[in-house]
């Protein structure tokens, strides 16, 4: 039986949303991030964690596929019961939910920094409460077209990069392997974080319409994301010099602000209102799991009504709380820790078990 | 129907808000000129130059100093004294006063440039040579503003390679590179305003040397700059130069340069030089077309002689704008590692050599024989 068979996506739209989930406004410090703990090595770190990405994401199609209707939360259902299985989707539901408002705070902090200092928190995220209730209510096929359409609109943004290239010299890179693999390793932490978000490939399977390019898909997706963080990366790398990068915040911001063209000057500022777009994808994904797990969770198949009330807790909860820049960056190491378990360690778990479990149950019936 | 209102609505919802909190142009002060300088106490002076839209006032710039601690300290005194609100986010000069340059560790003063990211970091960094008040005050009277006039001798000069134009963002680069030291234009005011060639820093930022515009086309060839032209005059010494006035000049069409480095006990690099040259002055009389290998090596060793000269000067004064530590960095990485805290010191006891290779590819239109 087909469940979702009125919100089915394409593997074009499943390619986009996991590339979606996992750039959000990470890259703008992930040079500087990896240069700390890596130096001009660093870049390589991104390619380790892309392996261990895709590795893992390989592992979650695997069981994923072997119940193709299945989603995660029918998945837990199935394999520990009504109790356990409720209690596990609750953590996962925590997790969506703490991922999408991290994101979604850090995106507003850069928005508050760079052009709204003066406006009060809850009002910014009133402004972008509106569009994200309309796209979030609606089904996951909707937010696949959402996050296809912001891809192609968004291509052109590596190629503004390339501008300040010529002021810098490749020798920064030279020579390789200057700090060893200790510190190459180091950099694994901030590299993981960046690539999280194709765990929500477990929410997305169900509603694929061609299941045997699953895996093609999920290496597609995270092959894009890791090319588009390694040019980052090697392009500030090549721009500043190894000394200097550690004291920018955000050097691929600050690169930016060096191009000028006769008609605009500050470049900058209108590439930061395109990374609301950019960014907005990652934490409308985590959201629209949250509400989803929920709804499920309440046993109710319409997720929608529960949008407005978690954006208007969201709206509350900023009138209150305001959060700062050291806080976020707090919460985004406990949440990067919270990944390594929910993408790399919870997967393998689970295809180890519904491998016990397939074998278990085969013995039963027969 | 409605809906048709409702879109109206909101296009007005969205254009109007841009009107709630305008500033008009005349209400701002732009800051085109920021400079700093110390007074004979030794007090930092902040100097600034912003155009006035305005037509009742005669002049169409106020210049303003004041005495203050830091960059942003001075914002406050700026306010009150100029017609609007100071904004830093369209310098295009940073002038620094030879006094200030004198010190050390003045590069501190720039923090706000890099980290309020509504200022800009493409505003050219120019030393001085005398004090800043000479240059900011100064009002010539077949020049249009100040800072249009000074950005534009300072562009069309670096487009002749005869001064180094360095922003704030490549200066930054320069002074917290290791392997490189700082390398700007400089300004005097003699009876006009004046390029006078480039200053040399240190590591500190401390003032070294200056080099004069011929100097600094060499050091540009010898860094591999294509990009711009290059008139070069040189004399030379051959049997017939001596017949006529021994100059010659020519313009470069195509440089290849590379840098080489090895460590056998002390640095020892190697700078080739390949030059593609055409002529477009010569005072002596000579047959370019049939003895121009005669021409090639005597242009040759000329450049060689004072390009040695100039690396020379420079080592003397411990300093490395070529960005040679780059190379020791990239190249010789574990002896770079022990040496890289006192690099222009090593430097100095390095060995450089540079060989340039001279081909005449033009010789104009006339041979002078």
């Amino acid at each position: 039986m087909k469940k979702y068979t009125h919100n089915e996506i394409t593997i074009l739209q499943y390619i986009f949303l996991i590339v979606g989930t996992q750039m959000g406004v990470g890259f703008l410090s992930l040079p500087r991030v990896v240069a700390e703990k890596g130096g001009t090595d660093g870049w390589m770190g991104i390619i380790i964690g892309w392996i261990l990405s895709v590795a893992s994401s390989i592992i979650m199609v695997k069981t994923a596929k072997k119940f193709p209707n299945d989603t995660l939360y029918d998945l837990l259902i199935r394999f520990f019961g009504k109790i356990l299985g409720k209690v596990a989707i609750f953590i996962i539901l925590g997790y969506t939910l703490s991922f999408s408002l991290i994101i979604f705070i850090n995106t507003f902090l850069y928005i508050k920094a760079w052009f709204l200092p003066n406006t009060p928190d809850y009002l910014i995220v009133m402004l972008f409460s509106i569009p994200v209730l309309f796209i979030v209510r609606n089904g996951l096929r909707v937010i696949g077209r959402y996050n296809e359409l912001i891809f192609y609109m968004t291509m052109w943004l590596p190629v503004v990069l390339l501008f300040p290239l010529k002021d810098g010299s490749f020798l920064n890179l030279l020579p390789l392997f200057k700090v060893g693999w200790k510190s190459i390793s180091a950099t694994l932490p901030p590299v993981i974080y960046s690539f999280l978000g194709f765990e929500l490939v477990f929410f997305f399977y169900p509603f694929l319409k061609k299941k045997q390019y699953a895996i093609h898909g999920i290496i597609i997706a995270n092959t894009l994301s890791m090319f588009f963080y390694l040019f980052v990366t090697i392009s500030c790398f090549v721009f500043f010099s190894p000394d200097s990068i550690t004291d920018f915040n955000q050097p691929v911001l600050s690169m930016l602000k060096v191009i000028e063209f006769p008609f605009i000057e500050r470049l900058d500022v209108v590439i930061l209102n395109i990374l609301i777009l950019f960014s907005s994808r990652s934490w409308i994904l985590y959201m629209y799991c949250t509400v989803f797990s929920f709804s499920q969770l309440m046993n109710k198949q319409d997720h929608s009504l529960y949008v407005p009330v978690l954006l208007g807790l969201l709206v509350i909860g900023t009138f209150f709380v305001q959060p700062t820049w050291m806080q976020v960056t707090t919460w985004q190491k406990w949440a990067s820790n919270a990944g390594i378990a929910v993408a790399y360690v919870f997967p393998v778990f689970l295809w180890i078990y519904s491998w016990g479990y397939e074998k278990f149950s085969r013995r039963r019936f027969s | 129907m409605s809906r048709k209102i409702g879109v109206c609505l909101l296009i007005l919802v969205m254009i109007l808000s841009g009107c709630m909190d305008a500033t008009p142009i005349e209400e701002v002060s732009v800051s085109l000129i920021l400079g700093l300088d110390l007074d004979e106490e030794d007090n930092l002076l902040v100097y600034m130059s912003s155009p006035i839209f305005s037509k009742e006032a005669k002049d169409k710039e106020e210049v303003y100093e004041v005495k203050s601690y830091t960059l942003r300290h001075s914002r406050e005194k700026f306010d009150a004294r100029v017609i609007g609100l100071t904004s830093g986010s369209k310098t295009q000069l940073f002038l620094v006063g030879k006094r200030l340059l004198k010190k050390k560790d003045w590069f501190d003063y720039l923090d706000p440039f890099f980290r309020d990211p509504k200022n800009t970091v493409t505003a050219r960094v120019v030393a001085v040579d005398g004090s800043v008040a000479e240059v900011i005050f100064n009002k010539p009277a077949d020049k249009p503003r100040l800072s249009l006039y000074l950005t534009s001798l300072i562009d069309a000069a670096a487009k002749r390679n005869i001064v180094k134009e360095t922003t704030l963002q490549d200066f930054h680069s320069q002074m917290e590179d290791k392997g490189r030291t700082a390398w700007i234009t400089q300004i005097k005011k003699k009876k006009r305003i004046e390029l006078t060639g480039s200053a040399l820093l240190a590591q500190s930022g401390q003032y070294k040397i200056t080099i004069t515009p011929e100097e600094n086309q060499l050091l540009n060839i010898l860094e591999g700059k294509k990009k711009g032209d290059y008139s070069i005059t040189i004399p030379v010494s051959m049997e017939s130069a001596s017949k006529g006035k021994p100059y010659i000049s020519f313009s470069i069409s195509d440089l290849k340069v590379k840098k080489k480095v090895k460590f056998n006990g002390r640095f020892v690099f190697d700078i080739n030089v390949d030059l593609q040259i055409s002529i477009s002055e010569q005072l002596f009389p000579f047959d370019v077309q049939k003895d121009y290998a005669k021409l090639e090596k005597s242009i040759t060793n000329e450049l060689e002689n004072e390009t040695n000269q100039l690396i020379q000067k420079i080592q003397k004064s411990q300093i490395d704008p070529l960005g040679l530590g780059l190379y020791a960095r990239a190249y010789t990485y574990q002896e770079w590692k022990k040496v890289e805290e006192n690099w222009g010191n090593t430097l100095a006891k390095s060995k450089i050599n540079i060989h340039v290779k001279t081909k005449i590819k033009g010789i104009g239109t006339s041979n002078h024989q």
